[in-house]
């Protein structure tokens, strides 16, 4: 008797211990408190495909990734900032393209404020990869006979701009690359690296 | 004469006067009248204009009642309390080589999600299922509370899946397993364990530039069947390791999974269990009984599993390893020998981008105490995704074990899966 109640306390006192390894819990106060959508595009595209088929941004609006995200998280052994990653990144890149037929006008002289490889490095290589072939099942490779770089400036300008749907890609590129702070010359920038370092 | 001639005089020279201001009178008129029309005319395009500009503006009336909407949704995307329900379902056909080919419902799997913040989830899937006698089946796979205890660790409580491997925790759903069946011996009454109830503590964190994932448990542990041909002899049927809201045996069960994620794409998982077990039920093939059991001597159960999952591009490969061991008993109801469950697969897939179909091939070794349970298994698959969660599948399982025994049936499955 004296055993079985030592074990049960042992049983319920053991989590609680190993539970004060991590005393500082994060309570985000702004709930869902934001993450960093590159990081989370990364996070994304490195660990969903292991198990299942890659779920697109646009099959749940923004409550419910958050459910679906935090499921998840236990699921796949995420740590809570990369949860909170991956959720700004879906949530960031659910919205529907405008769709809009505007034709961009181009500058002559792009003057990007950061060069190419830098929008680059930041804003495309979660899922096109940085050797321009994709980092995901899907996703266009830039260095093939089919390169989406084969299109004309003014047309991939368009499709940057209000995001595109490849096809066989698992999402659809969230217009700007998720990156809301992208103009034209930025994106004129990043094709003109890509052209140069001929991937 | 004089008289008149003067008067005349003076209306001559008055109207003369006079003439100039009349003239300058009438010109003053006519400008000031311009003037009024032209203000006139600059009012009415004043009012137009302002016509113009109350129809395509908003007025504050309007601002406020957006604001309104804005709020509203809001409190729509992002409310403290979030309810939400997922899961999958899948039906298909089977064609067995020794028998007639059935149409069939696999399973209708619901999860509910309610989640408060980031503090706490509640979780539950459901699973219904229809029986060949048409009866529908229903089973509760998992209910867990999970706290989220601080961006590393996540307490789980309540029925959850069993840590041990992958299959049963991350891939049995229809939507995700790239083939309509379970590999042998990682479904019920296999060599892993499917569920159990108890306390887990799992999440992930860093290792340099690496990742990893873990969880440890405690818990009720399985119960086991014994069977016997003459009352005399017994042997272990099988391990139901498929989560008991008892401790028939009064002795938790410890075990847990570490994965380690090397690189991007690659998992490599060990894992674990051991504890005590006992022989709950009695099934007696002379008399076609069953009964329970009390006062069992406990047995040693122990459980190690070994798992990869490489992802690289289209090609999909994943394997694992899992054995069961069952310590002997000389005493109690049901003497028996220790016995051993074991099984392994390897899956390789591929998938033919940008098209939508998908090759899978499997190999399964399961190896029971029971000889006529042993399989050896291959199982070579295609599959059509008409969308990431809702696949059409085809396969043929190649079967080997005892002669005329199901392990030996050879078998054409159909399956439609959805995942939602």
């Amino acid at each position: 008797m004296k055993n079985s109640i030592y074990r049960q306390t042992v049983y319920i006192l053991a989590p609680l211990v190993l539970m004060s390894v991590f005393p500082n819990r994060i309570l985000a106060a702004d709930y869902p408190a934001p993450g960093d959508f590159q990081q989370g595009a990364k996070v994304w595209a490195e660990n969903c495909g292991r198990c299942h088929n890659i779920r697109g941004p646009r099959e749940l609006r923004d409550d419910q990734w958050i459910t679906t995200v935090f499921h998840m998280r236990l699921r796949a052994g995420l740590t809570g900032q990369e949860s909170r990653d991956v959720l700004t990144f879906l949530q960031g890149s659910n919205t529907p393209a405008t769709g809009a037929a505007t034709p961009v006008k181009l500058s002559k002289t792009a003057t990007a404020a950061v060069s190419g490889k830098t929008i680059y490095t930041q804003t495309c290589i979660a899922c096109h990869g940085a050797d321009g072939k994709g980092s995901l099942p899907g996703v266009p490779d830039f260095t093939g006979s089919k390169s989406p770089l084969s299109k004309d400036d003014a047309t991939l300008t368009k499709n940057v701009l209000e995001g595109f749907q490849s096809p066989g890609s698992p999402m659809a590129m969230p217009p700007k690359g998720g990156n809301p702070d992208l103009n034209t010359d930025d994106i004129q920038a990043v094709m003109n690296y890509l052209r140069e370092i001929e991937l | 004469m004089n008289k008149d001639s003067r008067r005349m005089k003076a209306g001559l020279v008055a109207f003369v006067l006079a003439l100039p201001v009349n003239v300058y009178a009438e010109s003053a008129y006519d400008t000031l009248r311009n003037q009024v029309d032209s203000l006139k005319k600059q009012l009415e395009e004043v009012q137009e204009s302002l016509k113009n500009y109350q129809s395509e503006n908003v007025s504050k009336k309007d601002i406020a009642e957006l604001k309104k909407e804005v709020r509203e949704a809001g409190e729509w995307k992002n409310p403290n309390t979030l309810i939400h329900m997922s899961g999958y379902a899948d039906v298909g056909y089977t064609d067995s080589k020794d028998g007639d080919g059935s149409f069939n419902v696999g399973t209708f799997s619901p999860i509910f999600h309610f989640q408060y913040r980031d503090l706490v989830m509640l979780e539950s899937e459901l699973e219904f299922g229809v029986e060949p006698d048409g009866e529908t089946e229903v089973a509760l796979e998992y209910l867990t509370v999970d706290l989220f205890l601080n961006d590393y660790m996540a307490l789980v409580a309540g029925k959850f899946l069993s840590p041990v491997g992958q299959f049963r925790q991350n891939l049995h759903p229809s939507w995700i397993n790239k083939l309509p069946s379970a590999p042998p011996g990682f479904g019920h009454n296999g060599a892993a364990p499917v569920s159990d109830v108890g306390l887990q503590l799992r999440g992930g964190f860093p290792v340099g530039g690496m990742r990893s994932n873990y969880a440890l448990y405690v818990s009720n542990g399985p119960e086991l069947n014994a069977v016997t041909e003459d009352g005399a002899e017994f042997e272990l049927e099988g391990i139901e390791a498929e989560g008991f809201g008892e401790d028939s045996d009064g002795r938790k069960v410890f075990g847990g999974r570490f994965g380690l994620l090397p690189m991007p794409g690659l998992e490599i998982g060990i894992s674990g269990a051991t504890g005590k077990a006992a022989v709950t039920s009695l099934e007696n093939e002379l008399t076609e009984t069953t009964s329970s059991l009390s006062n069992e001597s406990r047995r040693d159960y122990d459980v190690y599993g070994l798992d990869f999952a490489w992802q690289y591009k289209a090609i999909n490969i994943r394997g694992e390893f899992v054995k069961t061991t069952i310590g002997s008993a000389s005493s109690g109801t049901t003497p028996s020998p220790k016995a051993d469950w074991s099984t392994w697969y390897t899956q390789a897939s591929y998938r033919f981008l940008p098209g939508k179909f998908e090759s899978v091939l499997r190999y399964t070794d399961f190896d029971s105490p029971h000889d006529i349970e042993d399989q050896e298994q291959w199982t070579l698959g295609a599959n059509y995704l008409f969308a990431n969660n809702f696949i059409g599948k085809l396969a043929y399982e190649f079967n080997d074990g005892i002669e005329d025994t199901p392990a030996d049936n050879d078998r054409w499955l159909l399956q439609l899966a959805y995942g939602f």
